[in-house]
């Protein structure tokens, strides 16, 4: 029982620690990788197979550092509206990729759609540099979509850096909860 | 009819008082010199039956400047308020080395004449000597314009107590949470320029002090600069270009807005001609470059930018473009500030996790950090160049604090009610 370890468990744990490991810093100022690839999302081979859509993933302990990445965040359709980043990162996580297809989806199913990228920081540095990292981050999901096929007049960025915080802490939870892009349909909303 | 109306107009306005009330900062000096010169600012007579308490004032200034140690009323063996009823035996005695006294006299029709002398303990001299005749309305500009004179008399810098700051506070739970305000540089009256359900940024001076330049996302959320008439309210927007439109910083001649625009792909710094809309791209790099100011010279703009990894400070040459780093120390540094003098960049720099403001001198090479906080930002100096005013977080909420150039004094403003930050320190007035 002490030495135990659930399959499903490490599978996802060496997922989260692949797409951290992976995470360029945003001081990196070169483009980042956000195009996904199957190879992205599955760095290790499941020892079992795991199930096929919804694995039980409440048994990973929500972390501030993995919270980004964290599959309890994502659940895979345009009900998912934030999309979370690692400290000082703008890499779409990979827990996120499925719900950005859904919005893909969406989007180009209904043209008449929009959504706003609201690009989001957490309090640490200083408040215009902030908005420019959290541009940034709106970029990359920007990205995301306009890989899948959304055409770009369906998308619009905004930048609000540390102003608009969704949590009022100030722990490193509270930060994980504030690096973020919120999709806000200003249009055609799903 | 008009009485009707009248009636919830009079509330409206009393609760917009009682809200700036309530606002209103407390300023209190945490750590002084310990070479502070003593001084003794006697209550002035008369001073009973006058709306402001200006003596009061006038040694509040002094004593929050660091720079004096004022002498309680209570303490003092004598209260003069005469040339001719001044002991000096009685303040020596105390070890005060200077002495202030003072009259007010209503002279009708809501005005007052406001008298003062400076004089000299240890010489038995008289240094300065001065009447002003304000209305009601002008006796705290008397008395910080009494400290103004009395510091420059003293210390040989002119003196920042008749100057304002701008900030930006947020009340959650308000409906419109984020305000714009200014007050005096003491933190008294307290004027509100705007309220919005969304964020306001980076407020700035135009160098004469009339007007105000900041980023509003007032309008669908999205961000806009606006040009602010303090005298007029009136108002303009000056930038809504696609992407983010921030940082605006006024050029010393006062014709030119430097800003951060990103509508070419990435936030690069501009400057944007305010009498005819022109607009010139500064810096165009990748990476990120934001949170220009300009040197007093008016010649070069010295930024943040992301050039060489995380944020340091770069200095840009206006008429070649080129660009050379300015900080070395660290891996974050940002948001700069320059002296009137030029002498001394002012910016945030980062170190074991913690952000604290730092002061570089340009001349002699060295840097300082000055705050000892953690998570202090948006550092804006005096235009005496004394004092560093700076956003900081005390229990959980932002609050502004003042340090001195030297670090040597520290004052802290605490907001009775919400968040404050971005001071920013008007020229003087």
């Amino acid at each position: 029982m002490r030495s135990f370890i659930n399959p499903l468990f490490a599978v996802l744990l060496a997922g989260l620690l692949a797409a951290c490991s992976s995470t360029p810093t945003e001081e990196d100022t070169s483009a980042t990788d956000t195009q996904p690839t199957d190879s992205q999302s599955s760095p290790a081979e499941p020892v079992e197979r795991p199930a096929p859509s919804k694995p039980d993933t409440s048994n990973i302990p929500v972390t501030a550092d993995n919270f980004h990445n964290h599959p309890s965040n994502y659940d895979g359709t345009t009900d998912t509206k934030v999309i979370y980043f690692a400290f000082d990162s703008n890499t779409v996580p990979a827990a996120a990729f499925e719900t950005l297809r859904a919005h893909a989806s969406y989007l180009k199913d209904n043209p008449n759609a929009k959504v706003r990228l609201e690009g989001h920081a957490d309090e640490r540095g200083t408040r215009e540099y902030n908005v420019a990292l959290s541009e940034r981050r709106s970029e990359a999901v920007q990205k995301f979509l306009r890989v899948q096929g959304v055409s770009s007049s369906q998308v619009e960025v905004v930048a609000y850096g540390e102003e608009k915080p969704a949590a009022f802490g100030h722990s490193e939870m509270d930060w994980a909860k504030n690096r973020r892009v919120v999709l806000n349909y200003t249009a055609g909303r799903p | 009819m008009m009485r009707v109306l009248a009636f919830p107009l009079i509330v409206a306005m009393l609760s917009l008082l009682a809200v700036n009330a309530r606002a209103e900062l407390l300023i209190q000096i945490t750590e002084g010199r310990t070479d502070a010169v003593p001084i003794s600012v006697v209550p002035f007579a008369g001073a009973g039956d006058v709306p402001e308490n200006v003596s009061d004032i006038v040694r509040a200034d002094l004593h929050r400047s660091g720079q004096f140690k004022t002498l309680s009323p209570k303490d003092m063996l004598s209260r003069p308020t005469s040339k001719e009823g001044l002991s000096y035996r009685d303040f020596r005695v105390l070890n005060q080395e200077y002495v202030v006294i003072g009259t007010i006299k209503p002279t009708g029709t809501g005005a007052y004449e406001v008298g003062y002398s400076l004089h000299d303990v240890a010489r038995g001299k008289e240094l300065l000597s001065e009447t002003y005749r304000p209305p009601e309305s002008q006796l705290r500009d008397v008395a910080h314009a009494i400290s103004d004179r009395i510091y420059e008399q003293l210390t040989g810098i002119p003196g920042a107590f008749s100057t304002k700051i701008l900030y930006v506070t947020h009340n959650r739970g308000a409906e419109r949470p984020y305000q714009l305000q200014y007050a005096d540089a003491d933190g008294a009256r307290v004027k509100t320029i705007l309220r919005s359900r969304e964020p306001i940024m980076s407020p700035s001076w135009s160098p004469d002090g009339t007007k105000i330049a900041y980023v509003s996302f007032e309008q669908n959320g999205l961000p806009k600069i606006y040009v602010h008439d303090l005298g007029s309210a009136e108002r303009r927007v000056v930038a809504q270009f696609k992407g983010i439109n921030g940082a605006p910083a006024w050029s010393p001649d006062g014709q030119k807005l430097a800003l951060t625009l990103s509508k070419g792909g990435n936030p690069d710094i501009y400057s944007l001609n305010l009498n005819n809309g022109d607009l010139e791209q500064l810096t165009d790099h990748y990476g990120i470059d934001t949170e220009p100011r300009w040197m007093p010279d008016g010649d070069h703009v010295v930024f943040t930018s992301s050039r060489s990894g995380g944020p340091q400070i770069y200095q840009l040459n206006v008429d070649d473009k080129s660009v050379r780093r300015v900080s070395f120390e660290g891996a974050y540094n940002a948001r700069p500030e320059v002296t009137p003098d030029g002498r001394y960049l002012v910016y945030v720099h980062r170190r074991n996790g913690s952000f604290n403001v730092g002061v570089q001198d340009l001349q002699r090479g060295t840097f300082d950090i000055v705050t000892q906080t953690n998570m202090d930002e948006s550092p804006s100096v005096a235009p005496n160049g004394s004092m560093i005013i700076y956003g900081t977080q005390h229990r959980g909420t932002g609050v502004l604090q003042a340090v001195s150039i030297d670090g040597r004094v520290k004052v802290e403003l605490p907001s009775k009610e919400g968040e404050v930050r971005e001071p920013a320190w008007s020229p003087f007035l």
